[in-house]
């Protein structure tokens, strides 16, 4: 935290107290075409990174008794967009949770079942706003009658995720307006990574949240199942109101508690350049920092807000954490903010594995072997959502692939430059026990992309469809694995240079703006200097799924016969050709619909390799060879740079195969677990 | 009888009867061997001609696994990374305890088991009784008499262990954990409940187990008709003696992880093709013996304590089975 801004923070504190206390000195603001910086709202003076066009001063008070926040908030939001808004949209995402009816809940049902639905009533949660007020130089006026729940996506009347607030007049481009809002909420027993449990109350999108207003409007889309958030930048000032001794963890720079003296104490957050904000408070916490140093990038500084059971893996989470910070800093960009916020979760919170501006929460087991990876592999990945999500503010809403996926494939890439090799481990007794299977490597490509969740599921959707529409069963496999499957294919088939790149100059570019799949693919194809649209139209528009195959290999002697023509006359020959050779005769074939260049590599008995190039276009192609030595290997794709080939096990064939010695192998190895069943179960006779 | 005396006398007889041992083995190799045949073709089949058959033949590939597994009906439900090493008994033993589901096929071959142990139980209990050969004709004389009583007993007890099974386990697993566990925040907590629990279920287990392994061994030493008798019989006994009944059982188990333990530490993962892999059966097949021993330790402990508590020791109430003459031979010893 720095409390030195000096004259500029005082003056920035002082305009800040103006701009939350004294609602009638504000003006409507004239419609401005320049991006201003508005005053800071902490001592901080550093220069404005992104638009700060929706700007939070926010009180709450958290009553951890009967869950209940109670909050009152000033908005400052300047029109950014090209046309004017009749009205002002607002997420209120806790309503998912108000009761079965909403389009959250309807969804989850159609994709997981309704057991949700049966949760007893002190879980559930919900949102009220109680009071709505546009600032001005009359004084306040007041709207809340004028509020009204609207359901933009699907016509659900029941759905009141999505508020309007109709206003006076049309905020017009440029224009600022300051809008008062306060409101009641109840903080539910987690159904979706916030909530509360105990004394465990991890408090994400809590408060009435402004929609993002496009050139064709609004983008306020309800809350859906498999979607997450999207919102502007602006600067957040938030005071939390929580038990004293609780500790208070959040989203910026915090100041030392106010004690009230009423049991209470009050905790003020300051961030700039941020698109959300996300808190949590437990008396349990283990309150713990280090520092990130690496040449070449910014310090940083590490809190951990660790499990007392967790005790023992704060240094797996630090780790973790500096590695994202230093691999995705020095392949893509250097994280901006000057902290980051790790929250290790209570145990059967539900809130693990959440990506919030400068926060997130891990995930951490009990019980956890130093080689498997867990708590690595979900703290790399929320920590990595600093970058993708924090700082490029894609529509999660629509295109949910842009930070799951990019970041999905980052997260594998991380992991495998700083914590290989990892086991890949299963639990047993009721999911507490973890046995680590030693012999099995974790995996960059298969595990770490999650090819297994994405082969079931490859054809549910086309990545292009919004997300918010994808079948909730499986919009993980299309926006996470997927795009993690086609990035590293594509790492594999350019190198990883043009790919690093790519992403990088996307960073760069698209750093605290919101851009859209198309941002990117004009990225990729600059950077790279290729038109890669046949690729992007085949993993990105559409569901086509990638099968190459070695259908057949055959190697026999060369006993080619009939009539030639020699001078002076026509001659039957018998053979055609007697130097004995072989002619091998291999034929691939392209069972998927997708199309992909790849390399087909002949191994002869010889020991001699060819390889050839196949723009894998046809449905099929043949070699022939007709030389001494017989086909001993064939592999299509041998590299195997197609990552998103659902079927890898037709992709080579082998003279000599081993099948049967590794069906015998494995066939002995399941006899022995059926032989111990059997005798568990003889326990009872 | 101390307890320490039961289960020397209990070891003595498993060692000097190794038929039993052996031919216990057999059944248990037996019949897995028509389901291994069965999982052959199919792994051989998916595994492909080319490299990935490489792969899982040289270690594994968790990759080609998942493929397989994504595509299982059936038996090749069963063929998870769960086969591998240790997690075998891990696993087997948490789909005890946590009444974990099997495939269909998978059940009734569990079920054949256990139908046939029932029924040659009957044998091993005479002849453990008895503390002599009593050669295959009065092996499967026993088997014949006592199969059908056991049988029935098993049947009674299956009705127990459905109870513990299908209510209460649920109701200790599902109801009681939830209620206990719904608002713990700690893992280590939980888990403490569910270990808990696990005690609580496996006393309860014992307890049924240990009444019918009693009447079971009354049933046979004494020759018992009513298995119904046979079962208040054994209740009688453990209720009259259940320190000592108690701690032999507990020796037993003693034993049993014993064993489970020396395999924790031997059993090989995933290894390659060729010797190593009959290395692999092999040291699985020397773990199932032992556990095979330690199953059949119960049985001989618990005889050799009951008879220890009769007023003859080593009495065996049922007359010595006598195998009859094949229909050829008494033929034959008519027309002399």
């Amino acid at each position: 935290m720095n409390h030195s801004g000096g004259l500029i923070g005082i003056v920035g504190l002082a305009v800040c107290a103006g701009l939350v206390w004294s609602p009638t000195g504000l003006a409507r603001q004239p419609p401005d075409d320049t991006v201003d910086t508005p005053q800071t709202l902490s001592g901080a003076a550093d220069e404005a990174r992104s638009p700060r066009n929706a700007n939070y001063s926010i009180d709450v008070r958290l009553d951890p008794d009967s869950r209940v926040l109670t909050g009152r908030a000033v908005l400052t939001w300047r029109n950014i967009a090209a046309v004017s808004a009749p009205d002002l949209r607002f997420h209120l995402y806790y309503n998912a949770w108000r009761n079965s009816r909403s389009t959250w809940m309807r969804e989850r049902e159609l994709g997981r079942g309704p057991g949700l639905a049966a949760r007893p009533e002190d879980d559930w949660g919900w949102i009220d706003v109680t009071a709505v007020r546009l600032l001005g130089d009359a004084g306040p006026q007041d709207l809340t009658d004028r509020m009204r729940f609207i359901s933009p996506d699907d016509g659900n009347l029941d759905d009141r995720t999505v508020l309007a607030v109709p206003m006076p007049a049309p905020v017009a481009p440029g224009e600022t307006v300051n809008i008062e809002l306060e409101w009641r909420a109840r903080v539910p027993r987690t159904f979706a990574r916030t909530g509360a449990i105990g004394d465990f109350f991890f408090i994400a999108q809590w408060f009435p949240k402004l929609g993002v207003l496009e050139d064709t409007g609004w983008n306020c889309h309800q809350f859906h199942t498999v979607t997450e958030f999207f919102s502007d930048y602006g600067v957040y000032d938030v005071r939390i109101t929580a038990p004293s001794g609780w500790v208070v963890g959040a989203t910026g720079r915090g100041d030392p508690p106010r004690d009230n003296g009423d049991g209470t104490s009050t905790h003020r957050y300051v961030q700039e350049d941020v698109h959300d904000f996300a808190w949590t408070s437990s008396p349990d916490f283990l309150d713990l920092t280090e520092q990130f140093e690496v040449t070449g990038l910014p310090s940083v500084r590490m809190r951990l807000l660790l499990q007392p059971e967790h005790a023992g893996q704060a240094a797996r989470h630090f780790a973790a954490t500096r590695a994202t910070l230093q691999y995705y800093g020095q392949w893509f960009g250097p994280y901006p903010y000057a902290q980051i916020t790790i929250v290790d979760p209570a145990w059967q919170s539900g809130a693990g594995g959440m990506e919030y501006p400068t926060l997130f929460t891990a995930g951490a087991r009990w019980l956890a072997p130093p080689d498997i990876d867990q708590p690595e592999s979900v703290t790399i990945h929320e920590a990595g959502h600093q970058f993708w999500y924090g700082v490029v503010g894609n529509n999660e809403f629509e295109h949910a692939w842009l930070d799951e996926g990019l970041n999905t494939f980052s997260t594998a890439r991380t992991l495998e430059a700083s914590f290989a090799p990892h086991h890949v481990a299963r639990r047993y007794f009721g999911g507490f026990v973890p046995f680590v299977f030693r012999d099995i490597d974790w995996s960059r490509a298969t595990d770490g992309n999650r090819l297994a969740g994405y082969r079931v599921a490859a054809r549910m959707d086309a990545q292009a469809t919004p997300t918010f529409e994808y079948w909730p069963g499986t919009a993980t496999a299309i926006s996470y694995d997927k795009t993690a499957l086609w990035l590293h294919t594509l790492e594999r088939y350019l190198g990883w240079e043009p790919v690093r790149e790519t992403l990088a100059v996307f960073y760069d570019r698209w750093q605290f703006r919101h851009p859209g799949p198309e941002d990117f693919f004009a990225v990729a194809n600059e950077v790279t200097g290729r038109d890669l649209t046949w690729y992007f139209d085949q993993v990105h528009g559409g569901t086509e799924t990638f099968d190459y195959a070695v259908q057949q290999v055959t190697s026999r002697p060369l006993r080619d016969r009939g009539f030639t023509d020699r001078d002076p006359e026509t001659t039957f020959e018998d053979p055609l050709d007697d130097r004995g050779l072989t002619r091998t005769t291999v034929t691939v074939r392209r069972e998927g619909d997708g199309v992909f260049p790849v390399d087909v590599l002949v191994v002869f008995d010889d020991g001699e390799m060819v390889r050839e190039h196949w723009d894998g276009r046809a449905r099929w192609r043949v070699y022939t060879y007709e030389r001494e030595a017989r086909a001993a290997r064939v592999h299509v794709d041998p590299d195997r740079v197609l990552l998103l080939d659902v079927d890898a096990t037709n992709n080579s064939w082998a003279a000599a195969p081993r099948a049967r010695a590794a069906a015998t192998k494995w066939t002995l190895r399941w006899m022995v677990w059926l032989q111990d069943l059997m005798l568990t179960y003889a326990f009872l006779v | 009888m101390p307890v320490v005396t039961a289960l020397l006398d209990g070891l003595r007889r498993v060692f000097r009867a190794p038929v039993i041992l052996l031919g216990a083995t057999a059944l248990t190799v037996g019949l897995t061997v028509p389901l291994g045949v069965l999982l052959h073709g199919e792994l051989q089949t998916a595994l492909g001609e080319g490299a990935v058959a490489d792969a899982m033949a040289d270690g594994v590939s968790l990759d080609w696994w998942q493929q397989f597994a994504s595509q299982a009906t059936g038996l090749e439900r069963s063929f998870t990374t769960s086969v591998i090493g240790f997690a075998a008994v891990l696993g087997n033993l948490s789909a005890l305890l946590d009444g974990g589901r099997q495939q269909p096929i998978i059940v009734a071959v569990v079920l054949a088991y256990l139908v046939l142990w029932t029924f040659l139980s009957g044998g091993m209990l005479d002849r453990y009784a008895r503390d002599r050969p009593t050669r295959s004709a009065g092996f499967f004389s026993a088997c014949g008499l006592y199969g059908s009583r056991l049988l029935r007993l098993t049947v009674v007890a299956g009705l127990a262990y459905a109870l513990l099974f299908g209510v209460v386990h649920g109701w200790l697993f599902n109801d009681l954990y939830e209620l206990l566990t719904r608002d713990l925040t700690a893992e280590r907590q939980a888990f403490a409940v569910r270990a808990g629990l696990y005690v609580v279920f496996g006393l309860l287990l014992v307890g049924v187990s240990l009444v019918f392994d009693y009447a079971r061994v009354r049933a046979v030493v004494e020759d018992r008709r009513s298995m119904i008798g046979a079962l208040l019989a054994g209740w009688r006994f453990v209720r009259r003696r259940p320190g000592v009944c108690l701690r032999l059982y507990a020796a037993n188990s003693l034993v049993l992880v014993a064993v489970m333990s020396g395999y924790a530490v031997v059993a090989p993962q995933t290894g390659s093709t060729g010797l190593s892999m009959w290395l692999v059966f092999l040291t699985g097949q020397a773990y199932l013996v032992a556990r095979l021993a330690s199953k059949l330790l119960f049985y001989t402990t618990e005889i050799a304590y009951f008879q220890s508590q009769l007023a003859h020791a080593g009495y065996v109430a049922a007359p010595a089975p006598v195998w009859p003459e094949s229909p050829s031979a008494e033929a034959i010893a008519r027309l002399g």
